[in-house]
């Protein structure tokens, strides 16, 4: 780097720490909300099929938890997750406190109603008939599964949009149960974009966090953007 | 070869038939007529094999169907088409729809194959759905999505889509009842091709004049039974039962 712009700007001179701090924070974003969010698909879509199909009693009341659930207070959940893998909890044996996994493990808890909610909204509007006709040629209960999946797969894109969100945009359980560490060489352990901007802009560093913000908005803009492509297009139906 | 015996079927308390007897042999049409909601649709499904009747057995061949176990039941069930008064088709192109039920019957390898060709660009399929969809004349319209079908187009592709696993029975539960006559037409025709090709057809009906075009015999369905059931000529020129008469008259109103 020239020797004028270190002088110019000192934000400049840090840059060669800075990226290397910002992409260990990013990396750690990403992996902890895309494994939560994809852990959290695998248990919320056949969960979001089993309600949307079934006729049983408190149907109605298990819907409304589920909605209820999409609004709760990550900070809440944080906590709990935190009690959960602490020593005394009953994942304590896991040793997970502070760790990349409590905070996947936090997000999943944080994306699951919001993913089953919109998926079972979106599964319950494909026509009955739709999937008697997949049955009624020949199909086993697993393809009129598929088939709803299929026919449903603009919603669960929306469902996977929302739930991916809503786990990276959150600040408070992953602060709780991750703790928010970097190691003195400038890499992030459990620090995300959010809470990384939390810390930069409560040290006054507003640099640094306008260009996590930044960052954090492309990537969230970004992955709506694949997602809305998969959805809109003829992704695997073709 | 498909045979109803004694069937009585409700939901809860309600009941939508009694004692109900219906057969379907390769290579004829039966059509069943009654007003609408008398339970001819419940009747199909059963014969579809959707669900149990409540008493009475449903026998393919000499085999009684719901004592086997469910994956028999599944090679029974994949001997039989079905066409609903809707399309009922899936959100994709022609092609795929009409696939459908070749691909559900191919192993797990090759469905997975396909699918990932398909990914990656066209694929060919196995030439039965090309040609199932030129029975209904829609040959043209292979890769088209079905969102640019008309309505009556949509039935053809449903009844194509029914017919490329080569069914040994058709079930068509009013299947022109939304169609003008053109595609009725084409769909009788299809109809009567396909008992040319000993498929048994069993088509339920609010129509009599198409139960008189395409059927060898008729099945009158009335309050929740089947009343009568005879060779298409019989039943129309020379009914047994005097509701019979009434009903092809015009004098009975449900």
């Amino acid at each position: 780097m020239p020797l004028e712009l270190a002088t110019v700007s000192p934000l400049f001179a840090e840059f060669p720490f800075e990226w290397n701090y910002i992409r260990s924070i990013v990396r750690v974003s990403l992996y902890v909300s895309l494994v939560a969010v994809a852990l959290s698909t695998l248990f919320s879509l056949p969960i979001a099929l089993l309600i949307g199909f079934k006729e049983f009693r408190g149907k109605t009341l298990l819907t409304s938890i589920i909605n209820t659930g999409m609004g709760f207070p990550s900070v809440v959940v944080g906590l709990i997750v935190l009690f959960a893998v602490s020593g005394q909890g009953p994942l304590g044996s896991l040793d997970l406190v502070f760790t990349p996994e409590a905070m996947i493990l936090s997000q999943f808890v944080l994306a699951t109603p919001v993913i089953t909610g919109v998926s079972l909204a979106a599964v319950s509007s494909v026509e009955q008939n739709v999937r008697d006709a997949a049955y009624a040629m020949g199909g086993t209960r697993f393809d009129v599964a598929l088939v709803t999946i299929k026919e449903a797969r603009y919603g669960i894109a929306t469902a996977l949009l929302a739930g991916f969100g809503r786990a990276i945009s959150e600040v408070g359980s992953v602060l709780i149960v991750g703790g928010n560490i970097a190691g003195a060489d400038g890499e992030s352990y459990t620090r995300t974009l959010t809470t990384a901007i939390q810390l930069e802009a409560r040290q006054g560093r507003f640099e640094t966090a306008m260009i996590l913000g930044a960052i954090l908005v492309v990537l969230v803009l970004l992955v709506n953007a694949i997602v809305v492509r998969l959805g809109s297009g003829n992704g695997g139906y073709r | 070869m498909l045979d109803a015996r004694n069937i009585h079927h409700g939901y809860g308390a309600e009941t939508v038939f009694e004692s109900v007897s219906l057969s379907v042999t390769p290579g004829e049409v039966v059509a069943i007529i009654g007003p609408s909601g008398v339970g001819k649709s419940t009747l199909l499904r059963l014969l579809a094999l959707f669900d149990s009747p409540n008493r009475g057995t449903i026998e393919y061949g000499d085999t009684d169907v719901w004592d086997v176990s469910e994956q028999r039941r599944l090679e029974f069930r994949r001997r039989i088409g079905m066409v609903f008064q809707e399309a009922s088709l899936f959100d994709a192109s022609v092609r795929r729809n009409a696939e459908y039920g070749l691909r559900v019957r191919q192993p797990w390898t090759d469905r997975l194959r396909h699918e990932v060709a398909s990914l990656v660009g066209r694929t060919n399929g196995t030439g039965a759905e090309i040609e199932a969809l030129e029975t209904v004349g829609l040959g043209e319209k292979v890769e088209q999505d079905v969102s640019s079908l008309s309505g009556g187009e949509a039935q053809r592709v449903a009844f194509a889509r029914a017919l490329a696993y080569d069914p040994e029975i058709l079930l068509l539960d009013e299947p022109t009842s939304d169609l003008d006559p053109r595609n009725t037409a084409l769909i009788e025709d299809a109809v009567l091709e396909a008992r040319d090709r000993d498929i048994g057809v069993v088509v339920a009906t609010h129509d009599m004049h198409q139960a008189e075009r395409i059927a060898d015999r008729v099945a009158v369905f009335l309050e929740n039974d089947i009343i009568e059931v005879g060779r298409t000529e019989d039943v129309f020129d020379d009914p047994d039962d005097e509701r019979t008469r009434k009903f092809i008259d015009g004098e009975l109103i449900y």
